[in-house]
Formats: C-alpha cells, sequence, structure tokens
C-alpha cells in the first residue's frame, strides 16, 4: 500500500536539506531518505525538486561538495554544510518557527 | 555575490565536466533506488521500472539543475551559436551574399571613419594640446616678441617660416626645408629631443652661434643616423651649422615636416629684424586655466599699442587666434563630415539588402522554423535564435569590412589629398575597432530583428500545410520588404544627387579657364644661396647666362618667374599710382607682385591685351617698366588706358622710383582655379631692387620628352654653379591637375559610394522581384492558363517594384534637397538644389531600378503554365 505523501510546503525543501546536512555530509540520494525516513514516510522529496535544489543551495555557498566514496564502495556527490550554510539554516530555522509559531495561534485562538 | 559569479564562470568553463557529474549524480541516485526496491523484495525489471517512474524526466531534471546552476543562459547562447554555424555553413551562398553586402558597406564606412579619426578625433602630438593655439594671420618676429613680452595669458609662444635650404654635404646639393624660427617655438610645442637640445634663448639672438637641431627623418637619411653627430657641423645654404639636437621621429610642426630647425636670426638676420616682414606662422600655449577669450582680451591691448607705435606697417592689426586643432582641421571637417554622412548612407543601404537577404531565408526556412515552434521551442527562443545567427553574420560581415577597410585606406592615402599630407598612415586604432564592432553588433541585431519578427509570427498549422504564404504574414513581409526598398532607393538617390552635383562642380572647374596654357611646358624652382650671390648684379648675370644656355638648346624656349601660378606662393606689395592722392601710409592697395625674365608670357601663352610685351633693351640701367594683369586694370583704371600711367610700391622716407606700365596682360589663376584674380603686377628681375627675391622658377616650353630635358636643365644649373639645388620638378600640366586634387578626391569618393548603394539598391530591387515572381509562381500560371499576354504578366509583376522605386525616387528627390545643402562648401558654381542634376540622376537611378525589375519579371515569362500549376 502507498504510503500518505504531503507535499512540502513553499521554500521548506531548502531548510529540510540544510537541516538533514548539518548532521552530517551525505548524497542526495542519503538526503532524499533520511527525510522520508525521520519524518515517517510522511514527507517524499521528489529527485526532481531535490537536485536541482541541491545545485541551488551549492551556488548560493550554503553547502559545498565533493565525490567521495558511498557506503556500498560507488563514487558518490557528498554534500556537507558550510559555515554561510549553518548561519542559513539559523536563520530560516527561526523564521519557520516564528512563522508556525503564529499559525498555530491562529488556528487556536480564531 | 562575488561566490555566486565566481561559481557561474566556474561553471561555464567547466562545463563538460559539470555536465559529466551531474550525468553521474543522477546515475547513482537512480541506481541506488533500484537497489534500495530489490532489497525490499522486487525483481530487478519491477524494481528498475518503479525507479525510472518515480524518476520523471531525466532532461527535465538535468535542465532544471543547469538552470539552478545558472549557467543556462550561457549554454543556452553557446547552443544558439553552434546552430547558426551550422545552419550557416550549409547554405554557403546566402551566408557570403550576406556577410559580403555588410563587409562593403562596414568597411567604407571604417576607411572612413579611420580618417576621421586619425583627422579630427585624435589628439595633436604634443603635451596638452588643449592649450595650444595659433594665430590666424602670420606675424613678424619682433610683434610676436612684443605680445609675448606684454601679455600675462601665454606660457610661450613660438613663430616659424619654412623656408628653402640648400643641403651640399653630400653628392649633388639638395633643397630641404628649413624651419626659420624662434626659440619659443619648442618650448610651445613641448616636444623634447631625440638627442642633445633644443636651440636656448640665449642663442636666439642677433650674432648668436650658427646652431642646427635635425629632424629624425632628415638625420637618418643624409647623415646616416649617426649617433656622434652633436657637435659636428654640416653645411647649410653656404653656411656650417653646429648640430645640437635630433628629434623624435614623430616629431612635426602643426603645419609642415621641415628637415631642419634653425634660428631666424641665425639663418635670415636682415628678415628677423624687420617689423612688417609678416611672414611667421605663430603658435601659443595658453597658460594653465586661462581660456582663450581671456587670452583674446590680452592680445588686443597689445595690438592696440603696436598700431599706435608702428602706424606705418601695423595700423590693421588684429590678432585673431583659433585653437591649434582648429586651425588644422577646420577646412577639412565639412569635406570628411559630408564623406562620413554619405558613407553612412552606404551602410544603411548594405543593411537594408542584409535585412531582405535575413527574410528571404526566413521564408524558405520557414517549415524547420515551424517544426521546431510545434515542437515546443517558444517564439522567443525562436527570435533569439535568429537574431544569434543575423548577429554571427553581421560580425563575420564586420571582420571581414576591417580588410575592406585597410585597403579602403591605402587607397585614399594613395590619392593623396593635400588636405591629408600630415598623415602618412591611417592607423587602425582601438576606437576604430571599437567602431567596427559596435557597429556590426548593431546591424546584427536591429536589422535582423525586423526579419526576424516577421518570419516567426506565423501560423504553426499554415506551415505545416506546407503553405508558408499565409496571407497575414505575407502582407506584413512584404510591407517591410517595400518600407526596405523605398528606403534603399532614397539614399541612393541622395548619394547619386551628392555625387552629381559634385561632378558638375569639378566639371566646371575644370573648364575655368586659367589664363595660360599648360601643354608641353616643364617647370623647376631653383633659389640662389645669399652667401654666394648677395647683390643684385651677380644674381642677374647668373639668371641670363642660365636662360641663354637654356635657349640655346634646339627646340626649347625658356624664361623664368618667381612664383608659378597655382604652386602655393604669393607675394603682396603695397602699391601707390603717380599722380593721385597718397593714402595714408598703410592703407595703400596690396596688388601682387610677380617678377620675371625672358619671354615668360609666350611661353606660358599669356594673351597681351594691350600695350607691349617685355623686351630685350628693357633692363637694368634703363627706365623702368611693367606689366599688369586685367584685373589691375579693372581695379585701378576704371575705363582709363594704364599704358603709359607709372606705379611704385608703397615706402617709406625713400624717394619714388616709379615704374611705367607698358603692356596690359591676361588673367592668371594664380591661387586656383576656383579662386578670384587678384591685381598683379609683373616687374623684370633685371630692374629688381630686391635682392632677396633670390628664388626663381623656370618654365621651360618644348615639344621634346621631357626626362632628357630636365636632365640637360639641370646639366646647365650646375655648370654654373654645382652647389644649387634644383627642385619641385614638374610639368605645367601636373601643376594644374595637382591644384584641383582635393575636389577630385572627394568626388571620386562619393561617385564610389553612389555607385556602391547604387548597386546595392539594384540587388535589393532584383532580389524582392525574383522572389515575389517565384512566390506567385502558381498565380502566374493561371493567368497564363487563361490567356494573358507577356506584356499583362510583366506588368503584374514589375508594378509593385516599379511603384516603390518611384516612390523611393521620390523620396530621395526630397532628401536631397534637405542634405545635398550640407555641401555647399565643396561645390563650385553649382546650387546645392540644381535642377538638371536632380532630373539627371532621378532618371539614371530609375534606369537601373527598371533593368533591375525587368530581368527577373522576364523569368515569370518563360514559365510554363502546366509545371507552374503542378508546383502547389
Amino acid at each position: 500500500m502507498q504510503p500518505q505523501f504531503v507535499d512540502l510546503p513553499q521554500g521548506t525543501l531548502d531548510l529540510l536539506i540544510l537541516r538533514t546536512l548539518s548532521l552530517q555530509p551525505m548524497h542526495g540520494w542519503a538526503v532524499s531518505e533520511r527525510i522520508q525516513q525521520i519524518s515517517s514516510d510522511v514527507l517524499r522529496v521528489q529527485q526532481g525538486s531535490l537536485y536541482p535544489a541541491l545545485h541551488r543551495l551549492e551556488r548560493r555557498g550554503w553547502i559545498k561538495a565533493h565525490w567521495g566514496t558511498s557506503e556500498n564502495n560507488r563514487k558518490a556527490k557528498f554534500y556537507e554544510l558550510t559555515k554561510a550554510g549553518r548561519l542559513q539554516l539559523e536563520i530560516e530555522r527561526h523564521a519557520w518557527e516564528k512563522l508556525t509559531a503564529a499559525i498555530a495561534q491562529i488556528l487556536e485562538t480564531a | 555575490m562575488l561566490h555566486d559569479i565566481l561559481f557561474r564562470v566556474r561553471a561555464l568553463f567547466r562545463r563538460q565536466s559539470a555536465e559529466t557529474e551531474l550525468d553521474d549524480e543522477l546515475r547513482f541516485h537512480f541506481d541506488h533506488q533500484v537497489e534500495k526496491y530489490v532489497n525490499s523484495g522486487m525483481t530487478k525489471a519491477e524494481a528498475t521500472r518503479r525507479a525510472r517512474l518515480e524518476f520523471g524526466g531525466e532532461e527535465q531534471v538535468k535542465g532544471e539543475c543547469r538552470d539552478a546552476r545558472g549557467i543556462g543562459a550561457f549554454e543556452i547562447l553557446l547552443m544558439d551559436f553552434r546552430y547558426s554555424l551550422r545552419s550557416l555553413l550549409r547554405s554557403p551562398v546566402f551566408s557570403i551574399c550576406a556577410a559580403l553586402t555588410l563587409a562593403l558597406g562596414i568597411g567604407a564606412n571604417t576607411a572612413i571613419f579611420t580618417v576621421v579619426n586619425s583627422v579630427l578625433l585624435n589628439p595633436l602630438p604634443y603635451p596638452h594640446p588643449e592649450e595650444l593655439l595659433a594665430a590666424r594671420k602670420n606675424d613678424s618676429l619682433a610683434n610676436l616678441q612684443d605680445m609675448q613680452r606684454q601679455t600675462t595669458s601665454f606660457a610661450s609662444s613660438g613663430g616659424v617660416n619654412i623656408e628653402p635650404m640648400d643641403f651640399s654635404g653630400i653628392g649633388e646639393p639638395v633643397r630641404v626645408h628649413g624651419a626659420f624660427m624662434d626659440a619659443g617655438l619648442f618650448q610651445t610645442l613641448d616636444v623634447q629631443p631625440m638627442l642633445g637640445r633644443w636651440i636656448s634663448p640665449s642663442e636666439d639672438v642677433k650674432g648668436g652661434p650658427r646652431n642646427v637641431v635635425l629632424s629624425y627623418a632628415f638625420w637618418r637619411d643624409f647623415l646616416s643616423s649617426d649617433p656622434q653627430i652633436l657637435g659636428k657641423a654640416i653645411r647649410l645654404s653656404g653656411n656650417d651649422f653646429t648640430v645640437v639636437g635630433v628629434m623624435p621621429r614623430d616629431f612635426g610642426l602643426p603645419e609642415a615636416s621641415p628637415d631642419v630647425f634653425v634660428s631666424l636670426w641665425t639663418a635670415y638676420p636682415s628678415a628677423a629684424a624687420e617689423r612688417d616682414v609678416h611672414f611667421m606662422h605663430t603658435y601659443w600655449r595658453l597658460k594653465p586655466g586661462v581660456i582663450l577669450t581671456q587670452a583674446q582680451a590680452d592680445l588686443a591691448q597689445v595690438d592696440r599699442r603696436l598700431a599706435e607705435q608702428f602706424p606705418d606697417s601695423e595700423k590693421n592689426r588684429r590678432t585673431i587666434l583659433v585653437s591649434l586643432h582648429e586651425r588644422l582641421v577646420g577646412n577639412v571637417r565639412p569635406a570628411l563630415l559630408v564623406l562620413f554622412g554619405a558613407v553612412g548612407l552606404v551602410l544603411l543601404v548594405s543593411c537594408a539588402n542584409f535585412a531582405m537577404l535575413l527574410m528571404a531565408r526566413g521564408v524558405a526556412r520557414q517549415r524547420e522554423l515551424m517544426v521546431r515552434a510545434s515542437l515546443g521551442a517558444s517564439h522567443r527562443r525562436l527570435i533569439e535564435q535568429r537574431l544569434t545567427e543575423s548577429t554571427l553574420l553581421a560580425i563575420v560581415g564586420g571582420a571581414a569590412g576591417l580588410v575592406v577597410a585597410k585597403l579602403g585606406t591605402s587607397l585614399l592615402l594613395s590619392l593623396k589629398p593635400a588636405a591629408l599630407h600630415r598623415f602618412q598612415a591611417f592607423p587602425m586604432d582601438a576606437r576604430v575597432f571599437a567602431f567596427v564592432f559596435v557597429i556590426s553588433l548593431l546591424t546584427g541585431l536591429v536589422f535582423g530583428l525586423l526579419p526576424a519578427t516577421s518570419a516567426t509570427r506565423n501560423n504553426i498549422a499554415d506551415a505545416l500545410r506546407e503553405n508558408p504564404n499565409s496571407t497575414a504574414t505575407a502582407i506584413s513581409r512584404s510591407f517591410l520588404q517595400g518600407f526596405l526598398i523605398t528606403a534603399e532607393v532614397a539614399m541612393a538617390l541622395i548619394l547619386l544627387a551628392g555625387a552629381g552635383l559634385l561632378m558638375k562642380g569639378f566639371l566646371h572647374l575644370r573648364s575655368v579657364n586659367p589664363g595660360f596654357n599648360p601643354a608641353n611646358v616643364m617647370t623647376m624652382y631653383l633659389q640662389l644661396p645669399e652667401t654666394r650671390y648677395p647683390k643684385i648684379p651677380s644674381q642677374t648675370t647668373f639668371r641670363r647666362e642660365l636662360l641663354a644656355r637654356l635657349n640655346a638648346l634646339p627646340g626649347v624656349t625658356a624664361a623664368m618667374i618667381t612664383d608659378l601660378p597655382l604652386a602655393g606662393n604669393y607675394v603682396g606689395h603695397r602699391l601707390v599710382i603717380d599722380g593721385r592722392p597718397a593714402p595714408e601710409p598703410g592703407t595703400e592697395p596690396e596688388v601682387q607682385t610677380l617678377s620675371v625674365m625672358g619671354d615668360y608670357f609666350h611661353v606660358m601663352e599669356i594673351p597681351l591685351a594691350a600695350g607691349r610685351d617685355f623686351q630685350n633693351t628693357d633692363r637694368e640701367g634703363q627706365p623702368l617698366v611693367a606689366t599688369v594683369n586685367q584685373e589691375f586694370v579693372r581695379e585701378f583704371f576704371h575705363g582709363e588706358d594704364p599704358i603709359g600711367k607709372r606705379i611704385d610700391w608703397a615706402r617709406q622716407g625713400e624717394p619714388h622710383e616709379w615704374m611705367t606700365i607698358i603692356g596690359v596682360v591676361g588673367d592668371v589663376k594664380h591661387s586656383g582655379l576656383n579662386q578670384p584674380v587678384d591685381p598683379a603686377v609683373y616687374s623684370l628681375y633685371s630692374q629688381n631692387e630686391e635682392a632677396w627675391r633670390r628664388w626663381m622658377t623656370l618654365v621651360i616650353k618644348t615639344t621634346a620628352p621631357s626626362a632628357p630635358l630636365v636632365e640637360e636643365a639641370k646639366k646647365q644649373v650646375w655648370s654654373l654653379d654645382s652647389q644649387i639645388p634644383v627642385s619641385s620638378i614638374q610639368s605645367m600640366d601636373d601643376l594644374l591637375a595637382e591644384s584641383v586634387a582635393e575636389q577630385r578626391f572627394n568626388l571620386l569618393l562619393l561617385a564610389i559610394f553612389a555607385a556602391l548603394a547604387v548597386a546595392l539598391a539594384a540587388v535589393g530591387i532584383y532580389g524582392m522581384i525574383a522572389y515575389r515572381v517565384n512566390r506567385r509562381t502558381h498565380e502566374i500560371g493561371v493567368y497564363m492558363a487563361l490567356g494573358a499576354q507577356p506584356r499583362d504578366v510583366l506588368r503584374l509583376v514589375m508594378k509593385d517594384g516599379i511603384k516603390l522605386v518611384l516612390r523611393g525616387i521620390a523620396l530621395g528627390v526630397v532628401g536631397a534637397i534637405v542634405f545635398t545643402r550640407l555641401m555647399v562648401n565643396l561645390l563650385f558654381e553649382v546650387k546645392p538644389t540644381d535642377p538638371g542634376t536632380l532630373t539627371a540622376v532621378a532618371l539614371l537611378l530609375a534606369a537601373v531600378a527598371v533593368l533591375a525589375c525587368y530581368i527577373p519579371a522576364r523569368r515569370a515569362l518563360s514559365i510554363h503554365p502546366v509545371t507552374a500549376l503542378r508546383c502547389e
């Protein structure tokens, strides 16, 4: 049976990728797997959005890439957070928390 | 931000490897996904299918990644570029035609721009050229020095007169150009010598040491670039001069490039002392921060003071300064700007042709474009793609244009217009290259955009139905085509009108009677050195003996005069007439004065209008005589008989020695065929009192070949004095031709441009009609099948073309009337709106245009109705 997927809200993919990579450097497939796992299969990142996002983050200088060897001994492109990326993660996390808090407040009181 | 740019640039250069990396990365993901499904129990095939489904469009993902990396725009440009290159190479005839059309237009423009750049735009080769001024009129050294002393506006000033000197150091004596100057000139121009030093102010005084500064060319050619030259002496006009400096290679005076520079005080002391010998060109350097009007006011008060102090010679003096740049280019500018404007029209015509070629190609490729459109290429992408193609073509055309321009400038130089004598070469500098690049780019973009938009605004369905001529687009395209043809014809007409006017003016000029017969007359210039011929008697002996020897040669008649007509030299004196109230000193009328010896009027075939010619008995010791020209009689003896009247030069404090007028001769155009004739007085060398007239020009009439004659004449000169250089050897015919070289130069260029424009316009018309005949083959076939006569068919296909041509001609006539006014300065006795010329060029252009319509239209007659009907 297909699990229930939820579409990612606009703009949150970057935050999730940054957060995921803040744990350790990993390749693209691992990033999507990790997001799926941690969200208990609720969030699912299509590679059609994952890779463009990775490349975009790389261009902004928030993550950097290097070629390494994967757990199954294949050449894979690993991404890791840069200093600027860490800062960006904090900014986005903060913004996200403010946003969800505000939305929660509205949902509770209104 | 910086990171972003660096990343993009790196991405651009690492395009290939980035592309492989992207492949690898996505492939890795895919494999991992398959592996995961296999591990979860799927078969390999099932897992692969599932992964592929999830994966979605691989190309799309890649495209988005590329976009995310920010290399999209570069990528696309590169792709378009490669695509354009391929498609241009596939149709070489079209590509060559288009590039060649532009190469001609751009090349001609670049050639003229190169000249404009060198002449009008480049700064003068002196430090701080903006501070340099020149006086409109010549002045004397004494005045110059007073003006410098009594003003505060100028950092320095200097004067110079170019005089011939004999250099007799090696082999044949040669005539060189000496700059007789004051020490201030070097300071004013402020160019340091390459070797040694300038002549210093302390040496530039009466009785100063004879020092000389050499030009680079003189040092190289006559002294074999002797590095030890400083301190050595060279012999100039009979005196030893010590070399104190050598100027750098590219140094020249603003209006001449003399060989040697000497102090006026040492080379020509008698002239240096005279306040009323106004013969120096003067140059001035403003103090920093002073402006021209201040300097002008500063000088005006000195002018007033000098006029009061020296009323005899300086009464009406008024020194007018202009910027040196203005002085040098002021009289070339109108012609150059007219030529530049003309060549700009040529460019527009070639651009119009270029646009039409692109349009025709667009039609031919319509299906290809439509197929691409139906496969998802956006309207914008198609236009971008075609713009890339037209820009690429334009840049190739521009590059080829550079070659055309290089040839063009060599051609211009070989025509050697006098106004450009300062230039040995017209270098193509960065500005010229920038000019070509910008012009090419603009041409490609603007003239590519016109047809590109009209060609893509089509209906895909139409194209696929194999009907490239859907009505709407055909109308918009034929409108554009009509507009381009009309514009081309109009511009060609304007150019033709300009060329026609110049031609007519030139013919007028050539038909002007110079007042003499140039046929079979050889001329050469001599100057007697002051050291050996200081007084009149020795000069007269030399001249008389030389003429006797020359006239003894078989079939030769020789005479001499101070200044030949059209040769550019002019000496004027103020005149008084015996028996008339003397005007206030300094306000006497000025006339041209010439000295002759021998049968000058006979040699030059200048007709005698009244009285008698000089005779052998008119000589020293005999009563002083003179002949005058008819203008002289008109000016001073209205209707009165001048023969027997007495005249003299205005002189101060000396009794008059009256010359009796014995004859009147015809007017001679001395200063140019398009210049008025001044009143002139011919007197005799032998009765001359002015020992400074040491120069003479031999005029030798002979039907014998000129080369041996010249050698013989030189031999005779050197048998009398081996130290005298013989120079300016030329026939009177050449001199006459040279005097209209400027006009011929303008005419030739404008004629070339007009011919180019007409040819391009004809090609454009031809192309348009051919294209329309092609497009209407079916229609014509139907007509012919229904029994239309050849005449009807011709009329059908030519009608539109002729209409456009006529509209273009009408527009061009209006344009010509507006624009040819700008050339009024270049025309001689022709009004810019000369109706004859306009009619003639309009008819000529109409004839060419009708021919250009007719040739392709005739092809319509050969259409076979059956084939035509089948071609749908």
